[in-house]
């Protein structure tokens, strides 16, 4: 058990559902994470190879309005991450580390990063959203999307963590 | 007021920023920009995730229906997660493999990055090129993807019962996991002492 000060994970998440509750409330959807890396993918592959990303019809969506970056989710993503550092600062907790297993090297680490990275990428655009954007909001809202995605991601997460052992030990 | 809000664009670009703050702090002072506690679970060893999450889930979804009873929300015209069950399922199981393997799922990767983690950064690299392998094989999965539309489908309008119901039933559920969970915790802390 490694000592830390993080808050109780109830009352982290009892903070968590006031927000996705008060983002129901404002908004009038829920929270989301992972069509910003989808966004910012499009327009970046854009400013490089225009041609061959608007010729995307998944990218040239995110695309065809006036302004791609006046996006909700991109700036409530911008607002995750100054909470996250606040929240690191506050607590003592931000160190620049490369986190893995004790059994995992850098080079590996490295490799099942970006290789973890592209599954959750290509996943998280399959099932519209991820664990936050249907999961948890999905779920707060008893939709039967949100439901799925959680028992599917549970199960096939317990599956890989028991071929892969060693990778977080 | 009725929700949801009725706001300028700028306004709501700006609220997205403050709620989007709460949402960051929240997840890194709960543990969740930790690799090593984000799979915890999996290996039995850490369970903040899970009691985050159902935690979060259970304080929104009591808090969205209340709301909507008492008519303070008018669920008409909130965005519902549309279901479309196979790829949902299939997306969630890769999903699943994919969060063991990078250790973060897209939000808490930018948590992990903020607590200053740089292989989140790789992560989330890797997050960008996944997005681009689905939109230049989109032509080829479309069909999949549209498949098993089930809409604004919701527990309790498919099994036809109140939302109430299946809402004690959650509590239900999410108490009896925490306390086995706690007591799980407690039993193999002692185990290592």
């Amino acid at each position: 058990m490694v000592k830390n000060n993080f808050w109780s994970p109830y009352i982290a998440g009892t903070g968590l559902g006031l927000t996705l509750l008060a983002t129901f409330y404002i908004a009038g959807w829920g929270l989301g994470a992972s069509s910003t890396f989808s966004l910012l993918t499009s327009v970046g592959m854009n400013q490089v190879l225009p041609d061959f990303t608007r010729g995307l019809a998944y990218f040239s969506q995110n695309l065809n309005t006036e302004a791609p970056l006046k996006n909700w989710m991109l700036f409530e993503v911008v607002g995750v991450f100054i909470g996250a550092l606040s929240g690191a600062l506050l607590g003592r907790n931000f160190k620049f580390r490369f986190d893995r297993g004790s059994a995992t090297g850098v080079g590996m680490r490295l490799f099942t990063a970006v290789t973890g990275g592209i599954m959750i990428g290509f996943a998280g655009r399959l099932a519209r959203g991820c664990t936050s954007g249907v999961g948890l909001s999905g779920g707060a809202q008893l939709a039967i999307a949100g439901w799925i995605f959680v028992i599917a991601m549970f199960v096939f997460g317990f599956i890989a963590a028991a071929f892969l052992k060693r990778l977080w030990s | 007021m009725t929700g949801p809000l009725d706001v300028s664009q700028d306004m709501s670009l700006f609220l997205a920023v403050i709620l989007g703050f709460f949402f960051g702090l929240f997840l890194e002072r709960g543990g969740l920009g930790n690799p090593r506690k984000l799979t915890g679970v999996f290996y039995l060893t850490d369970f903040a995730v899970p009691k985050v999450m159902f935690t979060a889930i259970l304080v929104a979804a009591t808090g969205l229906y209340l709301l909507s009873d008492l008519k303070l929300m008018d669920l008409g015209k909130v965005w519902i997660v549309p279901t479309f069950f196979w790829p949902q399922l299939v997306g969630g199981a890769l999903f699943g493999i994919g969060y063991v393997v990078s250790g973060y799922c897209p939000g808490t990767a930018v948590a992990g990055l903020a607590s200053g983690r740089l292989d989140a950064l790789v992560a989330m690299i890797g997050i960008g090129i996944g997005s681009l392998i689905f939109a230049v094989f989109y032509p080829v999965i479309e069909g999949f993807y549209q498949s098993s539309a089930m809409g604004e489908a919701t527990i309790p309008g498919v099994l036809g019962v109140s939302h109430w119901v299946v809402l004690t039933a959650l509590f239900i559920a999410a108490g009896l996991m925490f306390y086995f969970m706690e007591r799980y915790e407690k039993k193999t802390r002692q185990d290592h002492s």
